[in-house]
């Protein structure tokens, strides 16, 4: 992808979020990356790397305690409001209205994003068709399956059609069937429509198909970015895995049954 | 485009109601036609069987400082509603659909508020129906009456909405991790015992005794004066004593029901500054809660298990309980109840087994429901841990029994001991055997209770269902508890008569014995068969 030429949708500028007394613990540090107009994105780390936390601090749910982004061309410090109508966001463990229906969860979410009545109707109709809730529409969230609500929250997140999308482990939760439809799903948002889309999971494979390139961040800093291809090429491994493991850290196969043999020391 | 606020009204609403959702639609009319009739004619039929007496304390000396007293009440009632019902189970994760959204943090405080609010006007529609219903034989004016009923509507706007902003500022403090959830749902049991207290003095007639006094009714009035509901309740009296003649209380009123505006507007204003605040996902606090090493006590119990892994188990369980707040929190709120049934409606002239009858019958249940009852099948998960052990749900049963009863049977013990110390002419004797009965009935409930929440689980980690489920479990302790001392009798097996050369306290305690082992067997048996039934639970 010729990135000189593309337009630069999402950019951040030594993004920082400190927790903690004197901000010691550094959930995002120094973030500096860009994201391509139509481009799939995706953003992998281990658990408590700061996948979560850059998603919010982009969704404008958190404020940085230094530096900033601009989100297609809008400051997420100055312009919040309009930051977050151009954005969708599927959390990574969100709460559902689960006394709600469907159908109500999604008009109230379409109602929260300004979405025309006359619009909202058909999309929520259309939508419940495309992840094959139609005929559950009137259940309770409460009776969902958890794959059922993940769909759902993927509607939710899309029923404004927004320029960007944020998702947080989307597949996580899903079957083998309701994953591929999502990515599907993704592959032509981002193909077809345009869509500029920003993935966090630590499912590589997931990552691996839907990408075009991807950044992987650990500790809250940012320590590799690029296509996959280059990435492998960087560390000299074979797949993306072994880089990922390479760059992350993990663990010796002499540690992995360490704890039989002290166990017979012990007895 | 709609206001967020209306949608977000809207879906309150809605949440609320979806439970009745086939007659959702309805559910305004239905409740306008029922108030109407309400305040037409019930309240009015209610109130005419005791207007005299009504009339009279309305134009009393202590009726100036009880009318700001039951209005100090419904405000701080209004007021704590949504605080408890919020920390009761706080939930963080639709702020994140909120907070993603274009939506300003003010708009969503004014949606919740007023979602609720048609919930919460019926309950004031209710009081403000029955104090019309009083005064108006008075003769008030069309205006005061106006007036008065536009006192309830400004003090319950002015309580929900204080309340719904507390409520959403708890929720940002506490919602973030599991541990400021469990100081919440421990505050939502707390928070209800200073009103249960006032409420009782009150019902107890302490209150209007002491404001009697025309010294402690200045200092009442004096301090609730600061109250915006005791302007609303000044309101009130003036036009008690001035009926038709607004003109004679006319800067009075002026002065007292602006104030009551201008509150109102000003917590309004204040509300939309600080909604910022109420609706965060930022962190609080990074701290985890650690686990501090083994204490005597816990050590003491491995000793005394021999150190088998049962001991540890029983430790595991103990330290599971014991580190909830919420649970300690029951705990507290029992020992409370109890405290200040005694202080407010107790006989000063009770003898030993008055004090024993009201312990065994009230106490324990309520200790053995709550301590046992709301924990026990707390997640399904949990109890499938221990059906995955080789004889699982033995060592389970026998854990949670055995953890019941250090914690309940202690705390019957202490509370038996005081009580019972400050009753005239006790002797040792009498004070051991009063403990030890007050034990072994706890110890009885705590088998009972337990298998009645195996034979019945209810597996949730909602705070509010895990609290019906207690309720209910409790009304049927206390009802075998009742209905054994009133059926044994009528069966013939009652020692008093069985035995009449028996002393009148020995054949009390033989009955009192006798309940103890049905209750116990009952509750053995009623564990077996929930063992059986917990393993068959997939």
């Amino acid at each position: 992808m010729g990135n000189n030429l593309l337009k630069a949708l999402i950019r951040t500028e030594s993004l920082s979020k400190y927790y903690g007394k004197g901000g010691e613990i550094k959930a995002v540090d120094e973030l500096n990356l860009e994201v391509y107009e139509g481009e799939t994105f995706g953003l992998l780390g281990p658990n408590g790397a700061g996948k979560t936390t850059t998603v919010r601090l982009l969704n404008c749910i958190i404020k940085p305690t230094n530096g900033t982004a601009i989100v297609n061309d809008l400051d997420i410090l100055k312009d919040e409001t309009e930051v977050k109508r151009i954005t969708g966001l599927l959390a990574e463990s969100p709460g559902l209205y689960e006394k709600l229906s469907a159908q109500e969860f999604l008009e109230f979410m379409g109602a929260l994003y300004d979405v025309p009545p006359k619009i909202l109707h058909g999309r929520i109709e259309d939508l419940l068709k495309l992840f094959s809730l139609y005929d559950r529409r009137d259940h309770l969230l409460e009776g969902y399956s958890r794959g059922m609500k993940q769909k759902i929250l993927i509607a939710a997140a899309i029923i404004h059609d927004p320029p960007i999308l944020f998702l947080d482990e989307p597949t996580s939760m899903l079957d083998p069937r309701a994953a591929l439809m999502v990515k599907d799903l993704i592959k032509t948002l981002a193909d077809k429509a345009g869509k500029t889309i920003f993935i966090c999971s630590h499912i590589l494979p997931i990552v691996e198909e839907l990408c075009d390139r991807i950044g992987i961040i650990s500790q809250g800093r940012l320590i590799a970015l690029g296509t996959i291809a280059e990435i492998i090429a960087q560390t000299g491994t074979k797949t993306l895995e072994d880089a990922f493991i390479a760059i992350t850290g993990g663990v010796q196969e002499k540690e992995l049954l360490a704890w039989r043999e002290q166990k017979a020391v012990g007895s | 485009m709609v206001p967020k606020w209306l949608v977000i009204a809207k879906n309150e609403y809605n949440l609320r109601l979806s439970g009745i959702r086939s007659i959702r639609p309805y559910f305004p009319y239905i409740v306008i036609g029922l108030l109407a009739v309400y305040v037409a004619f019930i309240a009015p039929a209610i109130v005419s069987a005791f207007i005299d007496e009504l009339l009279a304390f309305f134009l009393s000396q202590v009726a100036v400082a009880m009318i700001q007293i039951l209005m100090f009440l419904l405000f701080i009632y209004i007021l704590i509603l949504p605080i408890t019902y919020t920390l009761r189970d706080v939930q963080t994760g639709q702020l994140e659909i909120f907070l993603a959204a274009p939506i300003k943090p003010s708009d969503v405080l004014l949606g919740e508020f007023l979602g609720v609010v048609p919930f919460y006007a019926i309950a004031v529609a209710v009081v403000a129906g029955f104090f019309t219903a009083v005064l108006n034989p008075l003769g008030l004016g069309l205006v005061q009456i106006a007036i008065i009923i536009m006192v309830f509507v400004l003090i319950f706007f002015s309580a929900l909405w204080i309340g719904s902003l507390i409520a959403a500022l708890l929720r940002t403090k506490f919602g973030k991790a599991s541990r400021g959830k469990d100081i919440g749902r421990a505050l939502s049991v707390i928070l209800v015992l200073p009103l249960i207290a006032l409420m009782y003095a009150i019902m107890s007639g302490g209150v209007l005794e002491a404001l009697a006094n025309p010294g402690t009714s200045g200092i009442v009035k004096t301090l609730l004066s600061l109250v915006p509901s005791s302007w609303g309740a000044e309101v009130i009296i003036s036009f008690a004593s001035n009926p038709g003649d607004i003109a004679a209380v006319g800067v009075e009123t002026l002065i007292r029901f602006g104030g009551q505006i201008t509150f109102l507007v000003v917590v309004l204003w204040l509300g939309t500054k600080v909604a910022n605040r109420a609706y965060s996902l930022e962190p609080i606090t990074f701290t985890a809660s650690r686990a501090k090493p083994d204490g005597v006590f816990y050590k003491s119990i491995k000793y005394l298990l021999g150190g088998k892994s049962s001991s540890s188990l029983l430790v595991s369980v103990c330290k599971d309980y014991g580190r909830r707040l919420e649970n300690l929190s029951w705990l507290v709120y029992v020992v409370g109840l109890v405290v200040m049934l005694n202080i407010f409606f107790g006989d000063p002239s009770s003898d030993l087994e008055d004090t024993l009858f009201s312990l065994s019958l009230m106490m324990s249940p309520f200790l053995a429901t709550f301590v046992v009852g709301t924990g026990t099948t707390r997640e399904k998960a949990n109890l499938f841990i221990f059906k995955k052990a080789p004889s699982g749900m033995g060592k389970f049963v026998k854990a949670r029994l055995l953890q019941g009863l250090i914690v309940v049977v202690p705390i019957a013990a202490a509370v038996t001991v005081i009580f019972t110390i400050v009753l005239p002419q006790i002797t040792l004797i009498s004070l051991l055997t009063n403990t030890i009965l007050v034990s072994l009935r706890a110890t009885a409930f705590v088998i009972f209770v337990l298998g009645f929440v195996l034979l019945i689980p209810s597996f949730s980690e909602k705070s509010r269902d895990r609290t019906l489920h207690a309720v209910i479990n409790l009304q049927i302790t206390i009802f075998t508890s009742i209905g054994l001392t009133i059926i044994l009798p009528i069966l013939g097996l009652d020692f008093r008569k069985i035995l009449p050369n028996l002393d009148l306290f020995m054949g009390f305690l033989y009955n009192h014995l006798l309940q103890t082992a049905i209750i116990s067997l009952v509750g053995i048996m009623l564990i077996s068969l929930g063992k059986r039934k917990l393993r068959r639970i997939e």
